[in-house]
């Protein structure tokens, strides 16, 4: 006799081959997953150039007999090579796990199968349960092809020699971006579960991304959006004042993406920037907060119904 | 033509938006945004005067010339640089929700086949939803410009001119335009997708890709912004040393510029910040050469509307597929 998986996993199953099969989640996680291959080309280009222009520099400094200085390009760290990748999970990955926290539920809400699901003796935290494990599945698969294409990149760069310590760094990077991606999918997800129409349910979390990406910062560092997503400006101090200094703390704990680029900086050796591993503990405590938002919304969707009104 | 069906379909969706405060919304939001760049900026240019001043009246106690630190300079249109980036990202993905719902608030109530069984010709249907949408571009950026223009009064503490209200209202002319790019793209786009929420997410791909993915490229392989506070800087090198050293990468300067050109925002982006004297080259340099030496970046946008108002009548609406998703 053949044992039956949980019903959670087989939610989480059947959630992860809708995704698979989800023509614009696909879409986008192969965006993300070609974007990352890009960063790292991005990367090397751009510092492979640095030091031709400070080679060039060099030989100029030296003709009007002026004093050389050391070379920056040395105090770059291999791994500061994979900068970009920073931006590229801020800004395609979290729109890809927004929407497929979207999917995995707004789908099933208009195609009108959750009264099936009403009909049938399933818990409602084995619901969510199984649309949570699909959702932390995906993302999580998300960020391990990135990790893996950023590993293969590095062993097919020239001259660009990683220690077992920067190869844990790295890792820590990916498991950083798995939460950071997390956070932004539960979210989606839960409003997916409790908005009256599919747009808003959709909006609600891409605004929010996008508060928390371009006007946080703004706010509290008086970085630009631009500078904000440029992995070296974004690192920049806020001004010394009080002003910045108590609005920053004010808004330390919705700053999430604040959290998210002092961590990856300091996994990518970019910046030892203060209190980084706070900053991390902070990410994962608004990722569970999410998952627990999450998971409320879908453990209260009506099963009875459960579409949306327009 | 009073009543014209144009005229109809967009004072309804005006009057739509306007009952349900969604143009409300997002214009205080997108308000919020800018003005918060501009205060910010204004707090942090005080800090860099008051800096100034200390180290000048310490220089002076110490009985030396105040001559050998450099005075921040301050020219009002300047602090806007954050405000405009807002509107650039910001304002774009606002022009994509506008469109958006301007096709499927029919798509949704399934009224599109009974506005299309009326005497109204399929390009006045389209017409009238685009102007409306235009309108509500028009108005929302300009509501958010004459914030601006008075939080930036009064932060300044200098009255602007009629010069720098021309360049305000250009900048708001050159917005109304880009914003309303997404605005068409995205109500092409929910118009002749099959699932109204594909539409949507296909939008915001197009936008992720020209509003920030592209200039990011382009803004990251600048050699400059490799190394904290710039390599030449790093280096010691003067401006005139630095042209010259960078004409050995011709080349690559050629594909990091073709890269950001490639986005209509990069196009916005250069015309507003010489237009408002943001980038150095251009502060305190008449209107007159300046929209001679941007007129490339201005056609370029008007093109891109251009172009995709065109498609969106050209392309024939099938109003069967769109009533079921």
């Amino acid at each position: 006799m053949t044992q039956i998986p949980p019903v959670h996993r087989l939610i989480a199953l059947q959630s992860c081959r809708f995704i698979l099969r989800e023509r614009t989640a696909s879409v986008l996680g192969a965006m993300f997953v070609v974007l990352v291959m890009i960063s790292a080309w991005l990367g090397w280009s751009a510092t492979d150039t640095t030091n031709r222009i400070y080679l060039d520099a060099a030989v100029f400094l030296k003709a009007a007999g002026q004093t050389v200085p050391t070379n920056p390009v040395l105090d770059i760290s291999p791994l500061s090579l994979m900068r970009n990748m920073a931006v590229y999970v801020s800004l395609i990955g979290v729109l890809a796990a927004i929407v497929i926290g979207n999917r995995l539920v707004a789908s099933e809400r208009k195609a009108g199968v959750l009264p099936l699901y009403g009909a049938r003796p399933i818990e409602r935290s084995a619901f969510a349960m199984g649309k949570l494990l699909a959702l932390g599945l995906s993302v999580g698969v998300l960020a391990a092809i990135a990790g893996v294409v950023g590993f293969v990149t590095f062993l097919l760069l020239p001259n660009v020699p990683v220690s077992p310590q920067q190869w844990l760094q790295f890792g820590g990077f990916f498991v950083l971006s798995a939460v950071y991606l997390l956070l932004f999918g539960a979210l989606a997800m839960g409003c997916a579960a409790m908005a009256q129409s599919e747009s808003v349910g959709l909006l609600i979390p891409v605004t929010l991304w996008l508060a928390v990406t371009f006007i946080l910062p703004q706010i509290t560092a008086n970085l630009n959006p631009t500078a904000a997503i440029n992995p070296v400006a974004a690192l920049a101090d806020a001004p010394h004042t009080a002003y910045f200094q108590w609005v920053g703390w004010a808004l330390a704990p919705i700053s999430v993406a604040d959290c998210y680029k002092f961590g990856a900086a300091r996994f990518l050796d970019m910046a030892q920037a203060p209190a980084s591993g706070f900053y991390m503990v902070w990410l994962g405590v608004v990722a569970v907060a999410a998952m627990a938002f999450a998971r409320h919304a879908l453990t209260n969707i009506d099963m009875t119904n459960g579409g949306f009104d327009a | 033509m009073p009543n014209s069906p144009l005229r109809i379909i967009a004072t309804k969706d005006i009057r739509d938006a306007l009952r349900d405060h969604f143009i409300l919304i997002v214009t205080v939001f997108l308000s919020l945004a800018a003005l918060s760049a501009l205060v910010t900026g204004a707090i942090a240019l005080r800090t860099d005067v008051a800096t100034f001043e200390a180290a000048k009246a310490s220089l002076l106690a110490l009985g030396k010339s105040a001559d050998q630190i450099k005075s921040p300079e301050f020219y009002p249109l300047r602090l806007l640089r954050g405000a405009v980036e807002q509107i650039e990202i910001i304002g774009a993905a606002i022009g994509i929700m506008i469109g958006f719902r301007a096709a499927v608030s029919e798509r949704g109530r399934q009224t599109l086949l009974l506005v299309l069984t009326r005497p109204v010709a399929r390009w006045q249907f389209l017409a009238g939803k685009a102007v409306a949408g235009l309108i509500m571009i028009a108005v929302g950026l300009g509501l958010v410009l004459v914030a601006l223009a008075v939080v930036l009064h009064l932060v300044s503490g200098i009255g602007l001119g009629w010069d720098d209200i021309t360049r305000l209202a250009l900048v708001w002319g050159m917005a109304v335009t880009y914003v309303s790019c997404f605005f068409l793209l995205s109500f092409f786009l929910a118009l002749h997708q099959s699932q109204a929420a594909h539409a949507l997410l296909l939008g915001f791909a197009v936008w992720l890709t020209l509003v920030l993915i592209a200039p990011q490229i382009g803004d990251t392989l600048d050699p400059d912004n490799q190394v904290a506070g710039g390599v030449f800087k790093q280096l010691h090198i003067a401006k005139p040393d630095q042209m010259e050293i960078m004409k050995g990468f011709a080349s690559y300067e050629t594909l990091r510029s073709g890269i950001e050109a490639a986005s209509i925002t990069k196009h916005f982006e250069r015309f507003s910040f010489a237009v408002l004297g943001i980038k150095d080259t251009y502060t305190g340099m008449p209107l007159g050469p300046i929209l001679t030496e941007k007129s490339t970046d201005l056609i370029w946008i008007f093109l891109t509307a251009l172009g995709l108002g065109s498609l969106l009548l050209a392309i024939p609406l099938n109003p069967t597929k769109l009533a079921k998703e």
